[in-house]
């Protein structure tokens, strides 16, 4: 099958990037090296092509209704302009996928799923919505969406749209949706718009400073700060109690996967946390974890943390913060301790 | 365009070959392979003492996406190891043929050939 390709594809080659395929995508893994592309989100300003994630349209009387029962959060406690991450789940409790939902009217919503998932939640929406009055609209080809993040990204905003929005708050400006939303944990915004005018966005804001940054250092960004991966850190057999992001449930309302939830919090459960290793070495994807010599876990992401000079990973153990776990790298027990994310 | 010092010898597998001031062979790795891998950020390297056949893997290269093994480019013990690697992995990145090094090692066998600056430059293209 032919790989998708955003509307900067052909920038993206011109620059020089190494493109990969990223879920069905052709995307930049790197312009230049992802450490420098990390660093320079961490001290001074990205931007980042992400035009290959979703924007799912749903409208209608009773949006706000329909969108509460299928994720983990109430619609009706968010206002005009409000930006909120939650979980959509199964009715196993189990994530598909996670999302941003931007909030235009109290009948008329924006989210913004992952890549690999835009097509399962449009389905899954669309089975869920017989009894309720909305329209659910696919438009992610239609929009272009790029990060721009790192200290200096409020400057940025500033001279371009000459706004200032809040975080998790969202601001249309003509026909842009910007909003105060990233994947970095820096400070910053994610800019959707018409694909016509993406170049031009692009253009001003690497003129005005912005780095051009690839996938890569996305991945080890976000893993710094303990942010999920979807398709890697939940892929359909993980519950949001699991993951560590109990957070994003609002117990007092119905959802598809609540009584799910509710009857594993009263038991035990593995909770997603972070794995530092305390020795040299850089953690992968899928490495075993051993305690007192037996296998317990494995990791689900596995990187090296430029800014630490570590080794970090994320693995679903039942362990307190603080145990000495082992990480098999090559026939090798590396020393790691369990710790709770963030790592930075 | 990456760098083929004309002075070295080379494997199919990326290694450099060259001979040493105070004897011994140096090995490291070279600089297509570096640009190729992108920051190293670790490199696990052999203890002194090892032996190796030709061909075996002896030591380990990885960049923030990869892991990437390194073969031994000729038969031998390994006589000593660049120690400045643990601290500054980015040295096989900032000089693939002088500072980055990776092993010393004393041939036990014949020198097998190897590939010169020119067939090494062929079989990159």
């Amino acid at each position: 099958m032919p790989l998708f390709e955003t509307c900067m594809h052909d920038s993206h080659v011109k620059l020089g990037a190494k493109m990969v395929d990223f879920a069905g995508w052709h995307m930049p893994l790197q312009y230049t090296s992802i450490v420098s592309e990390h660093n320079s989100v961490r001290e001074r300003v990205g931007i980042f092509d992400v035009s290959h994630m979703g924007q799912i349209f749903v409208s209608g009387a009773g949006a706000s209704k329909f969108l509460s029962y299928v994720t983990t959060w109430n619609m009706s406690r968010l206002s005009e302009g409000d930006c909120r991450y939650c979980h959509i789940l199964d009715e196993n409790g189990k994530i598909i996928d996670d999302t941003i939902v931007y909030t235009f009217s109290n009948d008329n919503f924006m989210l913004v799923p992952n890549a690999s998932m835009v097509t399962k939640i449009f389905d899954w929406f669309n089975l869920k919505s017989s009894d309720f009055d909305v329209m659910i609209e696919n438009k992610s080809d239609e929009f272009f969406c790029f990060a721009v993040q790192g200290p200096e990204a409020p400057r940025l905003l500033r001279q371009y749209f000459n706004l200032s929005i809040t975080p998790f708050k969202l601001v249309r400006s003509g026909n842009m949706i910007i909003s105060g939303t990233g994947y970095t944990g820096e400070k910053g915004y994610e800019i959707m718009g018409p694909l016509s005018e993406s170049l031009g966005i692009w253009q001003s804001f690497t003129e005005m400073g912005a780095i051009p940054i690839g996938l890569g250092a996305r991945d080890t960004l976000r893993l710094e700060k303990g942010y999920l991966l979807s398709g890697t850190d939940f892929n359909g057999s993980q519950t949001t109690l699991e993951s560590g992001y109990s957070w994003v449930i609002d117990w007092n309302h119905e959802f598809i996967g609540k009584q799910s939830l509710l009857s594993q919090k009263e038991d035990s459960y593995k909770l997603l946390k972070g794995v530092l290793l305390e020795e040299r070495g850089v953690l992968r994807p899928g490495l075993p974890v051993y305690l007192d010599g037996e296998q317990i876990s494995e990791l689900t992401s596995g990187s090296l943390s430029p800014i630490l000079k570590r080794g970090i990973g994320l693995s679903y153990l039942d362990l307190k913060v603080g145990t000495t776990v082992n990480i098999l790298i090559r026939n090798k027990q590396l020393k790691g301790r369990v710790i709770q994310t963030p790592f930075l | 365009m990456s760098e083929i010092p004309k002075n070295l010898s080379y494997t199919e597998d990326h290694e450099w070959v060259g001979p040493n001031e105070n004897g011994g062979i140096k090995v490291g790795i070279t600089d297509y392979a570096q640009d190729s891998l992108s920051d190293v950020v670790f490199v696990e390297l052999p203890n002194v003492g090892d032996e190796y056949d030709q061909g075996d893997v002896m030591a380990v290269a990885e960049s923030v996406k990869a892991a990437s093994d390194i073969y031994a480019p000729i038969k031998g013990k390994i006589l000593a190891i660049n120690e400045k690697l643990e601290e500054s992995p980015e040295l096989v990145n900032e000089s693939p043929y002088g500072s980055g090094w990776m092993v010393l090692m004393e041939p036990s066998a014949d020198m097998p050939e190897l590939l010169d600056a020119k067939s090494y430059q062929n079989s990159l293209d």
